[in-house]
């Protein structure tokens, strides 16, 4: 049963991640980027809908990715373009994904809150080789649709990215010092908006992965604010591609043990799953006693009511 | 900042300036239903067949006022509370949280205190205030305190306060029953409703006496002078000595008590008791409220109204005929985006009198610090 639960666990942190990865890159270029909801569930709804008419699900990703990837273009065009505060442009964006796809939903089939059909092609399980043999691990590692996997790797790439090659180091910049990028003729802008476009990328994986291989559905506001958990995650690693991931992970066990635990023990699953956001805020206090502390210590004052 | 001006100027201003502040938002609804047009052409449908329900189906007939009446209410408690924080250069965004608490602390309380009427409602709107203002009060002490990010913090108190009282109204106080919600509100505690095809109720005097008060406290008290600095420039603010952390802190509990009073208003007037994730958003389209109202309490009540409208509209488009009310969620939000935009208004003003001025929505566009800048 406890190998169970660590199996959905892998399962479940999947989108986090995901959503996660697309999260981390646009707050390391300076960006709070609070509409991983609405790339995620713009995803997933061309992804079933994409799976439904062509059958295929290679061109059913492909266009989950692509719808995500516009929707992010459009959130920074109007970010970065015409100087629309992010947090209203998420928040917009966020809703109006969540409206556009509920809308379609009804317009294209005619459907109020959700669609499923048997003609949407469904992943089919990898058994890794190595892990297969080992007992414990093969539970846990092996039999997980090919998207899981894929999220998995992408964690060590995308730190890669960041962190040793020469991109990776402009995206930095941009978010800790973006006159002195601009200043040593980096684009500042031209990176925040490639920061974003894949944040759309992930986010549209992540879509793609709830409607396609995690359920086989699309149901409105199906997300059910997996980009607020992601985001947390991030907030409470502060960026960093393995912390967040572990995080992540963290935050998926604790869902998974909501799902699970109240027919074990009769707790209630509303206190599991406020641990996300809970745990984030306490984080955000510690950073934020740690920082006042040093400030006071060397008396200067701040208050930045920016 | 033409709508807050002081009236002595306003006389030798002609009706273009006076409607000024009403230029942004209806280009911004005019584009956002062309797009929102060639949507629904796009699906097969006649756009102006689609317009027009949505315009009959809120507008035409009392019992459709009635509807639109009632969607209103909350968006004019939380579009109010989104403006006076914002005036204060405050981004509460954890509305929603505000009107889940308060609405939580008006259903105990509405269900558990035996008072007569006259005390019981009042006592009842005083503690969803205080339910209100204490989850405001979170980000605020952590802002004012530990210099936290609020937004971020608003962001993740919103599903907190939705699964804290969902676990009180499901585990501790349920109600008997199959719904998740609190025992019924007592008789003494219910705001009358106005009519049989709604549940628009008295309520809605309540949010419109906030919208007076706050117009009042914006433009002829010294508070909201002080809170109209901090919102423009806060280091301007504190120079000139305003206790800037304070008011700030201030701004934002008063911010959180009228969203907290929203959720009253749903409480006491709309479903007469406390259920379970009752709310389908009315935080975060007080944030779109607030932004068409440009922050002002007297375009709260008009943005207000148009987002009611449209409401009311979308559910009576959903019944008659085969579309989907998400249209108007997509019209509205389309709106939001293109308000926030700072693209050409600054031109079309030009164009137009060639003075731009800094408006209050340009001051949220200013670079805003690196997440972690609080590690500094």
């Amino acid at each position: 049963m406890d190998l169970e639960i660590l199996h959905s666990t892998v399962r479940i942190s999947t989108p986090l991640i995901l959503a996660a990865l697309g999260g981390l890159l646009t707050y390391q270029a300076g960006m709070l980027n609070i509409a991983l909801d609405g790339f995620m569930i713009v995803a997933a709804f061309t992804g079933v809908a994409m799976a439904y008419f062509s059958g295929s699900l290679v061109v059913a990703i492909l266009a989950a990715v692509g719808a995500s990837m516009l929707l992010a273009a459009l959130m920074a065009l109007f970010n970065i373009w015409f100087r629309a505060h992010i947090f209203i442009a998420g928040t917009a964006v966020t809703f109006l994904a969540y409206g556009l796809t509920a809308l379609l939903l009804k317009g294209i089939f005619g459907q109020d809150a959700l669609f499923t059909s048997d003609a949407i092609p469904t992943f089919t399980t990898i058994v890794v080789p190595v892990i297969a043999g080992i007992p414990v691990l093969s539970q846990i590692f092996s039999g997980h649709t090919i998207l899981v996997y894929v999220a998995y790797l992408l964690v060590p790439v995308v730190a890669w990215a960041l962190y040793r090659t020469r991109w990776g180091l402009r995206l930095r910049v941009v978010g800790e010092a973006p006159e002195a990028a601009a200043t040593a003729g980096v684009n500042v802008d031209g990176v925040k908006f490639q920061a974003m476009l894949l944040s759309g990328l992930f986010c549209g994986l992540a879509g793609a992965y709830l409607s396609l291989a995690y359920v086989t559905l699309f149901s409105k506001e199906m997300t059910h604010e997996r980009g607020l958990i992601a985001l947390a995650a991030i907030f409470f690693a502060r960026g960093s591609p393995y912390l967040t991931t572990v995080v992540a992970l963290l935050f998926g066990a604790a869902t998974a043990l909501s799902v699970t635990l109240p027919q074990v023990t009769g707790l209630a699953p509303q206190l599991l799953q406020m641990i996300p956001y809970v745990v984030t805020v306490l984080a955000l206090v510690a950073v934020g006693w740690q920082s006042t502390r040093a400030r006071n210590k060397h008396r200067a004052w701040r208050f930045d009511l920016s | 900042m033409s709508a807050e001006a002081p009236g002595a100027l306003a006389s030798r201003r002609g009706l273009l300036d006076w409607l000024a502040p009403a230029i942004q938002p209806t280009i911004a609804l005019v584009i956002s239903a062309i797009v929102g047009g060639l949507l629904v052409l796009a699906m097969g449908q006649d756009p102006l067949q689609i317009y027009g329900v949505l315009i009959s189906g809120s507008l035409v007939g009392v019992p459709n006022l009635m509807v639109t009446l009632q969607m209103t209410t909350p968006l004019l408690f939380t579009g109010l509370a989104v403006s006076i924080a914002f005036r204060a250069g405050l981004w509460n965004i954890g509305v929603e949280g505000q009107l889940l608490v308060g609405a939580f602390f008006a259903g105990l309380v509405g269900w558990l205190a035996p008072l007569p009427t006259f005390l019981h409602v009042p006592l009842t709107l005083i503690a969803a205030m205080a339910g209100g203002a204490l989850w405001a009060a979170i980000p605020a002490f952590l802002r004012i305190k530990l210099n936290v990010n609020e937004l971020v913090v608003c962001l993740m108190l919103n599903p907190i306060a939705l699964l804290l009282t969902g676990f009180f109204a499901i585990h501790v106080f349920k109600a008997p029953g199959p719904t998740n919600k609190l025992p019924d509100v007592l008789e003494t505690a219910i705001l009358p409703q106005f009519s049989l095809f709604s549940q628009a109720n008295w309520g809605v005097f309540i949010a419109l006496g906030c919208c007076a008060i706050f117009t009042v406290v914006n433009n002829a008290t010294i508070r909201g002078f002080e809170w109209k600095i901090m919102g423009l420039n806060p280091t301007f603010a504190y120079y000139g000595g305003i206790d800037v952390p304070r008011r700030a802190l201030w701004a934002m509990l008063i911010s959180g008590a009228v969203a907290g009073l929203g959720g009253a208003e749903e409480v006491m007037g709309v479903y007469g008791a406390f259920f379970d994730n009752f709310s389908p958003g009315y935080g975060f389209d007080g944030i779109a409220v607030a932004m068409l109202a440009n922050f002002n309490p007297i375009g709260v009540v008009a943005a207000a109204g148009l987002f009611g409208a449209l409401d009311s509209g979308g559910a009576v488009l959903q019944m008659t005929t085969g579309s989907s009310k998400y249209l108007v969620e997509v019209l509205q939000f389309l709106t939001v985006l293109i308000l926030a935009a700072r693209f050409s208004w600054e031109w079309l003003r030009a164009g137009g009198r060639g003075q731009p001025t800094r408006r209050a929505v340009g001051v949220i566009n200013e670079p805003e610090p690196h997440p972690t800048a609080e590690e500094a």
